[in-house]
């Protein structure tokens, strides 16, 4: 079996994949993968949804992606294990200690700031790169089109600024 | 709150969870486990969870991501409209917040170079074993409890009020299935245009078939890291 997937079959896969979610056989709404994270905290920090406007707000759209969100795990679990074979513990990307340090400490550091800034960022936005991205702009959506344009252009501005050039093999 | 009070919270909350998407009329429960499953399983198996495909992206070394995000979206824009046209779905526009688009959209697109992440993909790597990643998204529930706090006097404020939730079908009024074929058609196109380059390690290339892998090693296109 194949352990790996050419990207243009990933890509028609997840096409059907948002169709099916957003049809009246699937969800009836779109796919998204970011409101789970303040539902999740909230549950995490004791928090009771009557008392913050926000939880109250993402009560159902948080409980949705939350039940998503476990069968994303057990999907990228069970691939991992039986299909692509790389589950592994590891801490360091190998592009990391090509592109930035070799710094395990390091690593971890920008990943909590970058982790906390990445959520920060999707619900000012409203959405991240499944909620906005894929199923906004299959919608054509303007907010959906201004965020991706933003994203994009940060994101090539960062691997500009914040990685070196690295030696390769 | 005491320990006990703390875990029963957490049990009802999490009994809430089941019992809303289950009553919600959003796909049952084993439907939306599955969505998510297939979201994973995909995610995985073309690897764009890999911290070398994001943050590979981002330095321009790496485009399975683009290609796939923009295949995807092209084929689904126009699934969707025939599908609404058919009665078997709607749309479900975000609104159109400038501030927060804009302000959001910069923090999130910096971040996701540094982790090399986006909130999709991150669970995949998790559950892959990757221990830097459960570390970002600690940090990411930090970020979530920082923004439901702050949600009222700072946050929403910050985003500003919505100015309508269009989009261009909407916009096109009777030209809506002319415009979202050539929209479709235009990313499908641009999808398949933008260069095929990638960023890999010798755990990618361990992956591959003796001759896919002699291929690649060739390939100009293709960088490889140890």
């Amino acid at each position: 079996m194949k352990r790996r997937l050419p990207w243009w079959l990933g890509g028609i896969l997840m096409a059907l994949l948002l169709l099916f979610t957003f049809s009246i056989f699937g969800g009836n709404r779109p796919l998204g993968a970011s409101t789970y994270v303040p539902y999740y905290a909230g549950i995490l920090f004791g928090m009771h949804p009557a008392d913050y406007t926000y939880l109250t707000k993402v009560e159902n759209p948080g409980a949705w992606e939350g039940v998503m969100l476990l069968g994303t795990f057990l999907g990228g679990l069970v691939t991992s294990i039986f299909i692509t074979k790389t589950f592994r513990f590891t801490i360091m990307p190998t592009g990391w200690k090509v592109y930035k340090n070799n710094s395990v400490l390091s690593r971890v550091i920008w990943s909590f700031f970058a982790g906390f800034f990445l959520i920060l960022g999707a619900r000012l936005a409203g959405g991240c790169t499944s909620g906005h991205i894929l199923s906004g702009m299959t919608q054509t959506a303007f907010s959906s089109m201004i965020f991706g344009a933003s994203v994009i252009i940060t994101l090539l501005i960062t691997g500009k600024l914040f990685y070196k050039k690295g030696e390769t093999k | 709150m005491s320990i006990g009070e703390y875990f029963s919270f957490v049990a009802s909350r999490t009994e809430d969870m089941y019992n809303i998407v289950q009553n919600e009329g959003h796909g049952s429960f084993f439907i939306v486990l599955m969505i998510g499953v297939v979201f994973g399983a995909i995610i995985q198996y073309t690897r764009v969870d890999k911290f070398e495909k994001i943050a590979g992206f981002a330095m321009l070394k790496d485009t399975v991501v683009p290609k796939m995000l923009f295949l995807a979206i092209g084929i689904a824009s126009i699934g969707l409209y025939a599908e609404i046209q058919l009665g078997y779905a709607s749309y479900h526009i975000k609104p159109l917040i400038i501030g927060g688009l804009i302000i959001g959209g910069i923090l999130f697109g910096a971040s996701m170079a540094i982790l090399g992440k986006c909130p999709g993909t991150g669970p995949v790597s998790i559950s892959e074993g990757r221990i830097d990643v459960l570390i970002g998204a600690i940090g990411g529930i930090f970020g979530a409890f920082f923004f439901t706090k702050y949600y009222d006097s700072f946050f929403k404020i910050l985003a500003g009020k919505s100015h309508g939730n269009e989009s261009l079908i909407n916009v096109s009024g009777d030209y809506g299935a002319i415009m979202v074929l050539l929209f479709g058609i235009a990313l499908i196109v641009f999808a398949i245009m933008i260069p095929h380059r990638e960023l890999l390690d010798e755990a990618d290339l361990s992956q591959l078939e003796a001759d896919e892998r002699a291929e690649i090693e060739s390939n100009g296109k293709f960088e490889i890291i140890k």
